[in-house]
């Protein structure tokens, strides 16, 4: 394509005319058309080769951005998973630390509670310790009582034998009151032992909470800070929550972008075919002006006497360069440029056979 | 397969169909793609432009349609050519169907996996 320099030899025709006067202007003013149309050929040549390392080039570009945009969406979606993954855990771990601390709070609560029942059945020993002192102060009395008989001994022996027996009765009395004591103690100290031992209130002192919550006045010291710490707590997994479903949305915006783009880039490499097209068109003008050239070469040759007149090409129409057009785009252009009606193409652009 | 003499069509095409998963074989011309097809080369589709340098598409169809097992295998002509007789010719030497240049990216896939189901 566009070789045109086959059409400037000279052909030497022994039988041509002599050169005539009247042609030597039309041959000076022809003779520099040939190489004219060699230039814009080579310019037409030159213009169907830009465009295609423009073409190719940017065709490279767009595949790059092509591949950076999966690489970004790749990106973008292992971070998404990773924050999912990490608000997941988030949410387990709080949901996991909500449950301990409201195990501590019904541990303590139900301790407060053992410890006070154990605090009342204290004060309770009292009432045996109120025995023990007054058997001791009757025992006193028939102490003395003893003694004042004693010394009336005169026919000593039974009226000490009958305080005797009284002092008898109650020191049975008071070992019982003291063995009572001693049971009760016992008994309380095992069941404070146990209450210190005994934690698996915290694996199911969460359901005593709300009963706790609803009074609030009976909330212990500890139990009013727990419930801080999960309300803290809360707040927190809030706002990481928050910060990591940004983060997730912002993922999901970003990957739309890249999608957008992959179709875009995919979609401009399709418009790169312009420039087969273009290269195409360009070609048929190239061929046009080789008709032209070869035409003035004709003339040229002809006025100058070196060739004959029926060497000249006279079938040269503006019809046969519409038979040639390939595109039904060049015959819409044609019809155009010489004032005949376009032929409507009915062909679909894509037809499965 | 890709048959262009156009090195734009034939890296353009060939990135379209790349990406949507599809392995590429290009050839410039009829002749050289025919050489392939006779070396043994078994492609699932061939995509030909019309007019190539050294042997045009319709030829080159024609010819495929003579090898051992290229009997059924789909070819596409992708053209800037929209003449009817042309057409009519490519059908005749036994093209699949027929896509004016130019066609786009999604259009294109979407005719390869008509005829191509299974790729």
């Amino acid at each position: 394509m566009f070789g045109l320099s086959r059409w400037l030899t000279p052909r030497r025709d022994r039988t041509a005319e002599p050169a005539r006067p009247a042609g030597e202007a039309i041959s000076r003013a022809l003779s520099p058309l040939p190489a004219y149309c060699d230039v814009m050929a080579a310019h037409l040549k030159d213009v169907a080769d830009y465009t295609e390392e423009a073409a190719m080039a940017t065709l490279e570009r767009m595949q790059q951005v092509d591949a950076l945009a999966g690489a970004m969406a790749d990106d973008v979606d292992g971070l998404a998973r990773a924050v999912d993954m990490t608000q997941r855990q988030l949410s387990e771990m709080g949901e996991s630390n909500s449950r301990l601390v409201l195990g501590l709070i019904g541990y303590f609560a139900q301790r407060d509670r053992r410890v006070g029942v154990l605090v009342e059945e204290m004060r309770d020993l009292n009432r045996h310790v109120a025995a023990i002192e007054a058997v001791s102060r009757a025992t006193n009395v028939l102490a003395l009582n003893a003694k004042i008989e004693a010394s009336r001994a005169g026919e000593a022996g039974r009226g000490f034998s009958v305080v005797a027996d009284e002092v008898r009765q109650l020191a049975e009395q008071s070992s019982r009151a003291a063995h009572d004591i001693g049971s009760s103690i016992k008994e309380l100290t095992d069941r404070l032992h146990l209450a210190i031992a005994d934690d698996s209130a915290i694996d199911t002192g969460a359901a005593a909470v709300p009963e706790l919550e609803g009074a609030s006045g009976e909330q212990s010291a500890i139990t009013r800070r727990l419930l801080g710490v999960i309300d803290t707590q809360h707040k927190l997994t809030e706002m990481f929550t928050g910060v990591l479903t940004d983060t997730v949305d912002a993922a999901g915006r970003v990957a739309q972008t890249s999608s957008a783009l992959t179709d875009s880039t995919t979609g401009a490499v399709g418009e790169i075919q312009f420039q087969d097209i273009s290269r195409q068109m360009l070609e048929h003008v190239g061929v046009a002006v080789e008709e032209v050239q070869r035409q003035v070469a004709d003339v040229v040759g002809y006025v100058e006497g070196e060739r004959a007149e029926q060497d000249l090409l006279t079938d040269l129409s503006v019809d046969d360069l519409r038979e040639r057009h390939v595109m039904a785009r060049q015959r819409v252009n044609h019809a155009a440029a010489t004032g005949q009606a376009a032929v409507a193409v009915a062909l679909p652009a894509i037809e499965l056979f | 397969m890709l048959v262009d003499d156009s090195a734009t069509m034939l890296m353009s095409i060939k990135s379209v169909l790349t990406k949507a998963g599809y392995g590429v074989e290009t050839a410039s011309h009829g002749k050289e793609a025919l050489g392939k097809v006779t070396g043994g080369l078994r492609p699932d589709l061939i995509i030909s432009d019309v007019n190539m340098p050294f042997m045009d598409g319709i030829t080159f169809a024609r010819e495929v349609r003579k090898a051992a097992g290229m009997r059924f295998t789909p070819i596409l002509m992708l053209t800037t050519e929209s003449e009817a007789a042309k057409r009519a010719e490519a059908k005749a030497a036994g093209a699949t169907g027929w896509l004016v240049k130019p066609v786009a990216p999604e259009q294109l896939l979407g005719v390869v996996k008509q005829v191509v189901p299974g790729a």
